[in-house]
């Protein structure tokens, strides 16, 4: 048969020889490679004990942001939905009755705010689309989990702890990020 | 007419401004002012262009392109670097006290000031100084006020004001503090206040109903859709996210609606997410009363192979539905569910209108008539738009004779206004008692129905003396009718409107004769007849008795089953009579949507889809058939559309199951073999198979966003998109991208023009037909060679008897509705149920203003209602509310007893 381009390479298909067929040579080969990487770095970490930096830019978990006064900072206007490319974000807007000033910041807020994680791309879209620094993504990742359900994450799930009554937990899931003005 | 723009030929139509030119040739031009349905006046200055002399003109002037009428080979530039500037600085400066609030504001994503900001090119903000603020008012549960964003165009205040009537929305202060609400909170009096939701291009005015259950446009699933609360079928669309619906928009039809919708037919939508919903198909008898599809139809199957089955329609039913009851229990067991009087009139109107020999209006007719008539029917509450459209007549005919006089374009508005003053067209109200439509009469004149119908006869005989045989009219009466007749006489255009709410045929009769003696070789006259329900017509076509003869038949015969469609019949019919109808019947099968005291009397319930989650059509009183397309996809619940299910029923019944699936298209094409009259009707929409390009028309727009969210919380492996195969029109975001046929225009949206004033692209021109034509389809041809239809049957005046009461009923252009009535908001602004008499006859009764009176007829008694005096409705009357939710049926137009 005529080949169609000038790189093809015939296949040797020769008998082997006795010495070829014992393939001792062959395993002492294979063995120098595997005992060569005993004296090289280990390209793997101890994971629990040991975790990875992640970059400051990593973009990981989603997070619902709250203002220094607890009150949380999303206003459901729809942009980090709009902007999704995965369409994995879906809210529903509702109106701030009069008392619950410290809860919400602005007059409107998410009463459902649902996050697809299996379909989430962690693209960061939603960060960049959202006027009112509500959502970003921390820098740690999505949790496994044993059910495809666990993976729809709830308003509950996301946002930020609050900074008065847990400080501790609110600055660690701030990381270095600056605080919000 | 040819002009140049930007160094380009154009042909455009001569008597438009040039903004109206721009945007007819789709070329973008922002504008805030400006409103086609209200003309200009040139205060907002964003529409900007440069005109030049000639050709050798290099530098040119700027005007406000919505002041300057085209004229043959003007040369004007819209892309000029001048006039750009201009416009980004004007934006600038409207903006400076802007809150820019837009992931609060309701209008975001929606917004004319949004789409103009952008396309201006206007993206930083320089003025960094305080903002000036307002106290916002409470306008009442429908509109919602934030005056922080206002931009000064003064539209709405043109709108409420000088366009729909309203007198407690103005202006207020100067300067850099102008401020548009009320005189102080309150709520707005107009029954078309949320126009001003769509009328202001941004979040000043929002609907309030839909801040219950926010959604943003670009996240709606939306589908065309016609409105359900009155006769007229005025165009909506209607939209939906998470399996509710969120709200009701205007859809443009240039012959129907135009760009305005009432806030019934806008507010009264929330029946649909109702806790009242029939979900569930039940068998009463059983102690597990909820079945399953196949258990259900076994049973109905029994109980009609069983005994003679008797079909009750529907006047709110689409024309599918009534006709799938027909073929079903056949066209003799078939009776119309409304009371007899009802049914005459409506066959009497039929009657007319097919005989060809007077044009059957449209809303746009009316608006473009210079003499309206109208004969006992109080418009603005039973069909609140025809109210409008003959606002529109009546202001416009003066406008339109000022524009003539001194050669000025009726586009012009203030100048026109200026110009015509007070000047009003000739409009003539004679009804049973006052209604605000009064205010803008020439003539109005209140009174028993049979003396309206001697009126209307009595101008009919003056138009064409001794066509009318018996003319024993009083003089009063002959100068009324001379002072009118002349009026009618001089007019090119008069139209006739009557309704069949005085229940009374002489005053239908008699506003005919009036509309055919009119109706000669210089002038052509127009006649309309409002109904009671969206489909009244439709149902009237198909010529069916009516249930009182389905209640005799079934009296004198027994043993029958009942299936009755969408149809609460305690609401058309006294209730002693439907009681002993039920009582009558073995078996009642009952498709509706809602609860009501007649699914209480089902033995079988099945759940029937509204207009929002199935599709039918519908015919409006001017005999337009209308389709309407199901918005909110179906795929857990029961609930189908009623033809559907009396289908499957059929199907069962005559073994014809061929696994073909079953499409509204199907039964129009029945419909039009079986019953003649419909002929045509199957070129209502586009059929099931359409489409363009081998792709159907999405029913969400391009943005819809958390496809992949939306459902994850029921379900994570993402089910397949819903289809119901009945329209071309599918539920998702994938489809034709360009302007689909105007009868299935599910959202207005063109790139850059986000909010609804992008349907200057769906127009052949500004203000136009819709392009390919204005959708639905009229029934009713006008006949050249038709022979005159003519009445002679003047009754005797109204003789007040002493202890008898004319019973009429009384509407409320927001509290009347069936079905609008579920809507919290509008529940609120109805009227408690009441009677109003003269004081005449109050004191004949002995009674005063408050006391309870209870209304007797032929045994029958109804509730106690308290009654309210009223000067304007004449001795030997009594009115009561209708069509609120307390209501019931009565026996309309008949005498009855009153007890105190």
């Amino acid at each position: 048969m005529q080949s169609l381009t000038n790189r093809v390479k015939p296949v040797d298909r020769k008998p082997m020889t006795f010495l070829e067929k014992i393939y001792l040579w062959e395993i002492a080969k294979g063995m120098m490679i595997t005992i060569k990487h005993f004296f090289k770095r280990k390209p793997t970490i101890k994971y629990p004990e040991q975790k990875r930096e992640f970059s400051s830019v990593f973009r990981g978990l989603h997070i619902l942001n709250r203002d220094e006064q607890g009150r949380e900072r999303c206003t459901a206007c729809g942009l980090c939905a709009v902007a999704c490319p995965a369409e994995a974000i879906t809210m529903e807007a509702a109106e701030r009755k009069t008392g619950e000033e410290h809860l919400y910041r602005e007059e409107k807020y998410a009463a459902r705010y649902e996050i697809n994680m299996l379909r989430c791309i962690f693209c960061g879209l939603c960060e960049e689309a959202c006027p009112k620094d509500a959502i970003y993504l921390s820098q740690t990742f999505t949790p496994s989990n044993l059910t495809r359900a666990q993976f729809i994450y709830k308003k509950d799930d996301l946002l930020i702890p609050d900074p008065n009554k847990d400080p501790e937990q609110y600055a660690k899931a701030l990381g270095d990020r600056k605080r919000p003005q | 007419m040819f002009i140049h723009i930007d160094n380009k030929t154009y042909t455009v139509k001569a008597g438009k401004n040039l903004l109206e030119a721009c945007l007819t040739l789709d070329l973008d031009l922002p504008y805030f002012c400006w409103h086609p349905a209200m003309g200009s006046v040139g205060a907002c200055r964003q529409c900007a262009v440069k005109v030049y002399k000639d050709e050798n003109d290099m530098k040119g002037r700027l005007v406000m392109s919505c002041m300057e009428t085209v004229t043959e080979g003007l040369r004007l530039s819209i892309e000029d670097k001048t006039a750009k500037a201009f416009r980004e600085q004007v934006i600038e400066w409207l903006m400076t006290n802007h809150p820019h609030d837009c992931p609060v504001c309701d209008e975001g994503g929606a917004c004319h000031l949004q789409d103009m900001t952008v396309m201006t090119g206007h993206d930083y903000r320089r003025y960094n100084y305080k903002k000036r603020t307002y106290t916002n008012q409470y306008l009442g549960p429908l509109i919602n006020h934030e005056m922080n964003r206002c931009i000064q165009c003064y539209r709405c205040v043109r709108y409420y004001r000088d366009y729909a009537g309203g007198d407690d929305l103005n202006v207020f202060a100067a300067h850099n503090h102008v401020y548009f609400g009320r005189e102080k909170d309150g709520v707005l009096q107009s029954p078309f206040s949320g126009n001003l939701s769509e009328v202001c291009p941004t979040g000043v005015f929002t609907d309030k109903t839909l801040k219950e259950h926010y959604t943003r446009k670009w996240d709606l699933t939306m589908a065309p859709s016609v409105c359900n609360h009155c006769s007229v079928g005025c165009n909506t669309i209607a939209a939906e996210r998470y399996g509710q619906l969120r709200c009701m928009l205007n859809r443009y039809n240039g012959d129907v609606n135009g760009y305005f919708l009432c806030d019934r037919g806008r507010f009264g939508y929330e029946f649909v997410n109702s806790e009242n919903r029939i979900k569930q198909a039940l068998i009463r008898s059983r102690t597990n009363e909820a079945a399953t599809e196949s258990e259900i139809m076994e049973h109905v199957q029994s109980l009609i192979s069983m005994s003679k089955v008797v079909g009750i329609g529907s006047p709110r039913a689409s024309l599918e539905s009534n006709f799938a009851l027909m073929q079903l229990v056949g066209k003799e067991n078939f009776y119309q569910g409304i009371s007899e009087d009802e049914a005459h009139l409506n066959r009497l109107v039929v009657e007319m209108l097919r005989s060809g020999c007077v044009h059957s209006v449209s809303l746009k007719e009316i608006e473009q008539a210079d003499a309206v008539l109208i004969i006992g029917e109080d418009i603005w509450n039973t069909a609140p738009m025809m109210a409008l459209a003959v606002r529109q007549a009546v202001v416009k005919t003066a406008a339109s004779q000022a524009s003539q006089e001194i050669k000025i374009p009726v586009w012009l508005d203030s100048a026109i206004k200026e110009l015509a003053q007070e000047e009003k067209g000739f409009l003539a109200t004679l009804t049973i008692a006052t209604s605000p439509i009064d205010d803008i009469a020439t003539h109005s004149w209140h009174a028993a129905p049979d003396d309206l119908a001697r009126l209307g006869f009595a101008i009919a005989s003056y138009l064409q003396p001794g066509k009318i045989v018996n003319t024993d009219f009083s003089e009063a009466l002959l100068d009324k009718a001379k002072k009118i007749g002349d009026a009618l006489k001089k007019a090119k255009n008069p139209v006739v409107i009557t309704g069949t709410s005085c229940y009374n045929d002489n005053v239908i009769k008699a506003a005919f004769d009036v509309a055919v003696a009119l109706n000669t070789g210089e002038r052509k006259t127009s006649f309309s007849c409002v109904m009671t329900e969206c489909n009244s017509m439709g149902l009237a076509m198909m010529g069916s008795p009516s249930f009182s003869v389905a209640n005799e038949n079934i009296k004198t015969n027994g043993h029958a089953t009942a299936v009755i469609l969408e149809n609460d019949v305690y609401k058309h019919i006294p209730s002693a009579n439907a009681d002993e109808f039920f009582n009558s019947c073995d078996h009642v099968i009952v498709l509706d949507a809602l609860h009501n005291a007649t699914t209480e009397k089902a033995q079988v319930l099945l759940p029937a889809a509204t207009f929002a989650d199935g599709d039918g059509t519908l015919v409006n009183n001017e005999g337009r058939a209308q389709r309407f397309f199901q918005v909110i996809p179906n795929t857990t619940s029961q609930v189908q559309e009623s033809w559907r299910w009396l289908k499957k029923l059929q199907t069962l019944k005559l073994h014809t199951l061929n696994g073909h699936a079953l499409h509204p298209d199907d039964l129009l094409r029945e419909m039009e073999t079986a019953l003649p009259q419909f002929e045509g009707i199957t070129n209502v929409s586009p059929k099931h198979d359409f489409t363009i390009h081998g792709e159907k028309i999405p029913r969400e727009p391009h943005r819809y966003s958390g496809r992949t969210a939306i459902l994850a919380n029921k379900n994570v492996s993402e089910p397949k998109p819903f289809n119901d195969g009945d329209s071309p029109l599918s539920f998702t975001m994938e489809g034709y991208k360009g302007t689909p046929p105007s009868g299935v225009v599910p959202f207005f949206w063109s790139p850059g023009w986000n909010s609804v004033q992008s349907v200057n692209k769906y127009q052949e021109e500004t203000n136009g037909a819709l392009r390919g034509g204005n959708p639905g389809l009229q029934l009713f041809k006008n006949k050249s060679d038709a022979r005159d239809l003519f009445f002679n049957d003047v009754p005797e005046s109204f003789v007040v008897a002493k202890d008898r009461w004319l019973l009429l009923p009384k509407y409320d252009a927001l509290g009347s509705g069936e079905l609008s009535s579920y809507t919290a908001a509008l529940k609120t602004l109805s009227p408690q149920p009441f009677a109003s008499m003269s004081t005449g006859s109050l004191q004949a009764l002995n009674a005063k203003d408050g006391d309870m009176l209870q209304i007797v007829d032929a045994g029958i008694m109804y509730g106690s209602l308290p009654v309210k005096a009223d000067e304007n409705v004449c001795d030997g009357v009594v009115l009561v509310t209708a069509g609120l939710r307390e209501s019931m049926g009565m026996s309309w137009g008949t005498r009855v007893q009153i007890k105190k």
